[in-house]
């Protein structure tokens, strides 16, 4: 990082389709909780929990596999020379510190 | 202390004392070549990694408060006022993924320590930032004395010293396991609450796997727990002449209420500067995202600890104890199952696991409301000057003063003041919200919508609060009303009129050209990481991180 490279397209705009799969991703984790009377009955059972707490609770290590797909995809949008920002915010970090 | 049973106490206090050496020695760790900095005793020395941030954030979150009023609110009223706390905890962290990125990389890039640091850098306007400092101190003043209800409960039921009538006697107990949480985190800073993370995880795990697998074959399976909880909340309340709770909410209110309550509450949690402060004391913007993927694994936990309220339901001896005559406290559901159920010594465990379990809770909270008042009230109000190290130790005074008010509040007031007060904290720091958030994606809100929208969501809130009454209760009763027939959380309509307000009052500002103040931020400093660890660092131990 030498020269200051020329301000690209954003990282959403070069990666239409990864930034569409987030934000699908994000917001579907967000609603099949949210909406509540997707799974708001006592059946069908799940051993012998009724299907409103099964699903309550399987829901949350889905969520941990949603989020880290999240976080690869999101790994992609970056720039391949790291944040611009970097070098400027180790400077500006040292300053204070000392 | 007649009923003082010898093995749980000495379990809990050789528990406890393990957590005070470790509180002190946290000083030593990590150590820096400046301690008194903020970015020090306040953060840690921002330099955190997945590994440690995991135990950080995770053992910050869930507090004691959810060890013991979680399931009690299971115990009382079923799915509604209690389980929806899973599905917030579902909600919270694609929530959270959204926004804290940003708020880590533009704290980082500016040196903010505090929320509050972040709003008057980015509106420019001082009196924005100190309604967003006084909501955040306001709001975990009763949150911290939560904690101390929850080592209430503990102590009650182990027979603690509950045989005095004298406040200061009976207490006593609880007013030196909290001198000793005090003083620790006033001299090692964020560092001791970290450390002790790692000790309280382990513990409340070791409890909930125990409890988990367990507590279900001694009373009859988890058909038998659910039935026991079903069959409670059919029954019909007395009192109220209606059932006592939801077991599934299958009507539309209820599922209203369930759906609303989560995600207020999954808004809110991270506006907490707790919240806040435990996440900027990560190293890297991939910290938290990280973290945002591995911490619903402690929701996990979360879950069946629960239904540890039905679990106390379907056992005869605790629902005849918690509901005994002259008794009636709820609260005290998980303690006394555990008693029941466990051996002695597991007993002591897992009740040295709700006590340690709120001690690091207690001492972030605390930390961060100190942080809020010296950088947000003393030094931007008084002394304009302040060097790094008077803010140090000027931070380190409030934190006990913080806790020794919370102290009093646990004391001196009703149990189920505390309660309503924390509810109407967490209605509180909802309000701060569209003015965090909108902050960190956009400038188009003008500062002084934000802050009339903030005054009118705190108003409305308080008093919608105050007005919620059952047959029971008259004041303070729940934190979901009526709007135009619709049962909702309080805090989601409070945050919808402030929201309305700020439009509104944006478009009239700038119609009339009222001046914007002054953004010391960039578009940029908002997806800045570092690419490697910043300058103080660490000895030895950091190798573990990441």
């Amino acid at each position: 990082m030498t020269q200051p490279a020329v301000r690209s397209k954003s990282p959403i705009a070069s990666h239409p389709w990864t930034s569409t799969v987030i934000a699908v991703l994000v917001i579907a984790d967000i609603w099949f909780t949210l909406y509540v009377p997707l799974y708001a009955s006592a059946t069908p059972k799940v051993g012998d929990f009724p299907f409103f707490y099964f699903y309550l609770m399987i829901y949350m290590p889905v969520t941990g596999v949603v989020l880290w797909i999240v976080y690869l995809l999101q790994k992609r949008l970056r720039p391949p020379g790291g944040y611009q920002g970097a070098a400027a915010a180790n400077a500006e970090h040292g300053e204070v510190t000392s | 202390m007649s009923h003082v049973n010898y093995v749980v106490f000495t379990i809990v206090l050789v528990l406890f004392l393990v957590v005070t050496l470790t509180g002190f020695a946290a000083a030593r760790w990590r150590r820096s070549e400046d301690m008194l900095h903020l970015n020090e005793w306040g953060l840690g020395g921002r330099g955190f990694g997945t590994f440690i941030g995991w135990f950080l954030i995770g053992g910050d979150l869930y507090t004691a408060y959810t060890f013991v009023a979680v399931p009690s609110a299971v115990f009382l009223s079923g799915a509604v006022a209690g389980f929806f706390a899973v599905s917030y905890t579902i909600m919270v962290f694609p929530i959270a993924l959204i926004f804290m990125p940003r708020l880590w990389s533009v704290c980082r890039k500016h040196s903010y320590v505090t929320p509050a640091d972040f709003i008057k850098g980015r509106f420019g306007s001082r009196s924005l930032s100190l309604a967003m400092a006084l909501t955040g101190i306001l709001a975990l003043l009763p949150y911290i004395a939560l904690q101390l209800v929850g080592i209430q409960a503990v102590l009650t039921v182990m027979g603690v010293g509950t045989t005095s009538t004298n406040t200061f006697v009976k207490d006593l107990p609880l007013i030196i396991a909290f001198l000793v949480l005090a003083i620790f985190t006033a001299v090692s800073g964020l560092r001791a609450p970290t450390l002790i993370a790692f000790i309280k995880d382990t513990l409340i795990y070791a409890m909930i796997i125990v409890a988990v697998f367990y507590i279900p074959t001694r009373i009859g399976g988890w058909g038998n727990i659910f039935a026991a909880g079903e069959a409670h909340m059919k029954a019909i309340n007395p009192k109220t002449a209606k059932p006592n709770g939801v077991f599934i909410p299958a009507t539309g209110n209820s599922q209203l209420a369930f759906a609303t309550l989560a995600l207020g509450s999954a808004c809110a949690l991270f506006c907490y500067p707790h919240a806040i402060t435990a996440t900027l004391a990560t190293k890297r913007r991939d910290v938290i995202k990280r973290n945002m993927a591995l911490l619903p694994i402690y929701s996990v936990m979360l879950g069946f600890i629960a239904l540890l309220g039905y679990m106390a339901l379907a056992d005869k001896t605790t629902a005849a104890n918690v509901k005994g005559p002259g008794k009636g406290n709820a609260q005290l559901a998980v303690p006394y199952l555990f008693q029941h159920m466990f051996p002695s010594w597991f007993t002591g465990i897992a009740f040295a696991a709700i006590v340690i379990g709120a001690l690091v809770p207690a001492a972030i909270m605390s930390i961060a409301a100190a942080n809020l008042f010296t950088r947000n009230i003393f030094k931007e109000f008084f002394r304009p000057g302040a060097s790094a190290r008077l803010e140090t130790r000027v931070s380190q005074w409030v934190s006990l003063v913080v806790k020794l008010g919370a102290l009093l509040f646990a004391i001196e007031l009703p149990k189920t003041f505390s309660i309503n007060l924390q509810l109407l904290g967490g209605i509180w720091i909802l309000q701060t919200f569209p003015t965090l958030v909108s902050g960190l994606f956009t400038r188009w809100f003008h500062r002084y919508a934000l802050l009339c929208g903030w005054l009118g969501g705190m108003i409305f809130g308080t008093i919608a609060a105050y007005k919620v009454a059952n047959p029971t209760t008259s004041h303070w009763a729940g934190s979901t009303d009526i709007e135009f027939g619709h049962t909702v959380y309080i805090g989601v309509s409070a945050i919808l009129l402030n929201l309305a307000i700020s439009v509104v009052l944006t478009l009239v500002f700038k119609a009339i050209k009222v001046p914007e103040g002054r953004d010391e931020t960039a578009a940029g400093d908002y997806t800045s990481d570092l690419e490697e660890a910043p300058a103080p660092a660490p000895a030895g131990v950091g190798a573990i991180a990441d």
